[in-house]
């Protein structure tokens, strides 16, 4: 059930209950007052009636008096007393009513004698139905010369206890309207406050469904505002997240691809010739000439692993140490001197007196990588072929004046596997994992790379550490 | 006459390795390792019964390749390593007759090769081994001229052997081709067959019997 409709059901009965009762209590008051009144009223009504009824026969007639006058004295005096209902009984029998409806029918006559002296005059109350009307009757015993008579006064309350019930419905009809009243409003107000709890409802649902760019447009100042706001805070959050979470995954999927792809031609051409020595009759040199085939393709995969293997392991810690830039070159130039001899390159260098703060071994493998990057750049026929390595104040530099790279190249030469020229990499024995490599290193540092090439003059790669303080180990 | 077949294929390995095999099956085989340089060359020379294109090519790739393959009406096949359905379907949408994904094994590209002339109408028939033709439409072998009657089941078996000439063909890829996958029985029928055929065709020392392989049709 919704929260609005709920509200408003709850509402109501909560009114409805406490209102109805408390109604009743109020209205059950005043009943009873107004009775209370209506009694009071005939009582001293009657008190009235009795006492000046008695005392008025009791000084009229004497024992002298025969019956007849004694009786038509009774009943002058009572009727010029009885201005309103009244009955005057002896023995069970009615004497004198003023009443329309026949007082037989509701007078309790049987009692009409004392039971003892100490019972006259008092007064007694009952009340009574008869012919659709209410009658309340005080009556009490009087002596009149040793005689007793019954006087009887009858208020009809017929009138009390209809009001009552009119003021009942009339109330019952009020309260039921004012409550539907009321209750529609509040669902009203319910329902529209509740409606940006719906909007928010609605876009978590597309949010769960794949739809992250998706946000809440809920302006409201309330507590539902705010929720809405945190809401798309939480929202945007995700979305960036599940961006980069998916951009990773793409990033290792299309490496894995590579990989995979890198390995199917070594693989293939091992496949052939292995086939071709199984099932076909060759010529000495055709064999020789397919299991030098198959050595070389085995050594570019062991190569292409080494340097996967290497590519993937980096993540693991590196160790810095201080390193002057003198012994780096150093060694930099040690590991490349087989390579600047076959591609008959010439290796320059120059560094101040300063020290970098490195994993060496890492650091030298990054210089070793961008050499001999840059000793490939030189087309077989070019003359000027020199590479100059350089290292001063943090920042470590190889520069050649090779071919260069492409400027829509250059964004890309750091993906794994990327190769300006495919074709020409391949003859020079490239992975295309080199620069990744690089890259990996520099990352690993938080240094930055930069590249600056244009085709024909020669790129220019710069390592760029960063002007980090030295941990003190003491 | 042989088919002759164009391969442009960029890593030498793999290149050397399906010449290799194309030409002791009886190929003419020409070698490209550069698109650009296959594409101009077909000015001059584009009598190819069909085309082996790897995709990934220096110059110009093979999918820019085919449309001068197209130009000169030469069916293509194409050998890659790309491995995606969109290159896949690409390739074969355009027109090429079949797509052979790196690594393949060369018999299951020599059959694909087989199919396609057969499909274009330019593989040939007749297959020589010595002074013995066999006509594979016609159905009939001559020798130095005669014709020579063979059984149906040892035709089968011969035109297999001159298939995958220089190539050993196994005793079970023998049964299945020519009785049928689902054969059982003895399989001595096979070197009844292969005794008749040295006998008649007088191929003794041509159709080689490798222990516990198969044979191998050699000419070289």
């Amino acid at each position: 059930m919704q929260l609005w409709k709920k509200a408003a059901l709850v509402c109501v009965s909560v009114l409805l209950v406490v209102i109805s009762s408390c109604a009743s209590i109020l209205l059950l008051y005043t009943q009873r007052t107004v009775l209370d009144l209506s009694r009071d009223q005939a009582k001293a009504k009657q008190l009235n009636l009795a006492a000046s009824f008695s005392e008025l026969t009791n000084y009229y007639i004497t024992d002298k008096d025969s019956e007849t006058v004694k009786e038509s004295l009774l009943y002058y005096s009572f009727s010029r007393f009885s201005d309103d209902a009244a009955v005057l009984v002896k023995d069970g029998e009615i004497l004198y009513s003023n009443m329309r409806i026949d007082p037989a029918k509701y007078l309790p006559l049987q009692n009409s004698l004392p039971e003892d002296e100490t019972t006259i005059g008092e007064q007694r109350l009952c009340e009574a139905k008869t012919d659709g009307h209410d009658l309340l009757i005080v009556g009490s015993i009087v002596r009149i010369h040793k005689e007793y008579y019954c006087v009887y006064v009858v208020e009809d309350i017929t009138d009390v206890h209809q009001s009552i019930l009119i003021l009942m419905c009339r109330f019952v009809i009020i309260c039921l309207v004012g409550i539907m009243l009321g209750a529609f409003v509040l669902a009203f107000l319910l329902h529209y406050g509740a409606k940006p709890l719906a909007t928010l409802s609605s876009v978590s649902k597309r949010i769960a469904s794949g739809e992250y760019d998706v946000r809440a447009d809920v302006n409201t100042k309330d507590e539902i505002g705010t929720l809405a706001a945190d809401f798309n805070t939480m929202a945007q959050a995700v979305q960036v997240h599940i961006a980069e979470l998916s951009e990773t995954a793409e990033r290792q999927r299309l490496f894995i691809g590579s990989v995979a792809h890198e390995f199917k031609t070594p693989l293939t051409a091992i496949l052939l010739h292995t086939r071709l020595l199984q099932n076909v009759n060759m010529t000495d040199q055709e064999k020789h000439d397919s299991l030098s085939h198959i050595e070389k393709q085995c050594t570019w995969l062991e190569s292409l692993t080494q340097k996967l293997l290497k590519t993937i392991t980096l993540k693991q810690e590196i160790i810095k140490e201080r390193i002057t830039a003198e012994e780096l070159i150093n060694r930099v130039q040690a590991s490349t001197q087989q390579i600047m001899v076959t591609r008959n390159t010439q290796l320059k260098t120059s560094c101040d007196d300063s020290s970098v703060f490195v994993d060496g071994d890492l650091m030298q493998s990054l210089l070793v990588n961008l050499v001999d990057n840059a000793s490939k750049a030189y087309d077989p026929d070019s003359t000027n072929r020199s590479i100059l390595l350089a290292i001063s104040n943090n920042i470590l530099e190889v520069r050649d004046t090779g071919r260069g790279i492409p400027a829509d190249a250059i964004d890309r030469i750091f993906e794994p596997f990327y190769m300006v020229d495919k074709s020409r990499s391949k003859k020079t024995g490239s992975s295309g994992l080199g620069l990744a490599l690089v890259k990996q290193i520099a990352d690993a540092h938080d240094a930055h790379l930069e590249v600056n090439s244009a085709p024909g003059i020669g790129t220019t790669v710069r390592v760029i550490l960063p002007k980090q303080k030295e941990r003190n180990n003491n | 006459m042989k088919n002759r077949i164009l391969l442009v294929e960029d890593d030498g390995s793999i290149a050397s390795a399906v010449k290799l095999n194309l030409q002791v099956a009886g190929y003419d085989c020409v070698v490209f390792d550069d698109g650009k340089k296959a594409a101009e060359a077909l000015t001059d020379d584009h009598a190819y019964d069909l085309a082996l294109l790897d995709i990934m090519l220096p110059g110009i790739d093979g999918f820019e390749l085919f449309s001068y393959m197209e130009r000169y009406n030469i069916p293509v096949i194409y050998m890659t390593a790309k491995t995606d359905s969109e290159s896949e379907i690409k390739g074969l949408r355009d027109g090429a007759e079949d797509y052979v994904v790196k690594p393949f094994d060369i018999l299951t590209l020599m059959v694909r090769i087989e199919k396609a002339l057969r499909r274009t109408g330019r593989l040939n028939t007749v297959y020589r081994i010595r002074d013995v033709a066999v006509n594979s439409e016609t159905r009939t072998v001559t020798k130095a001229g005669e014709v020579i009657y063979l059984q149906p089941l040892e035709f089968d078996v011969l035109l297999l052997l001159l298939k995958y000439k220089n190539m050993t063909v196994t005793r079970e890829q023998l049964m299945a081709e020519v009785w049928g996958y689902d054969y059982v029985g003895e399989t001595r029928v096979l070197d009844i067959k292969i005794f008749n055929l040295r006998k008649k065709l007088d191929l003794g020392d041509a159709i080689k019997t490798l222990p516990k392989l198969g044979y191998r049709l050699e000419d070289r």
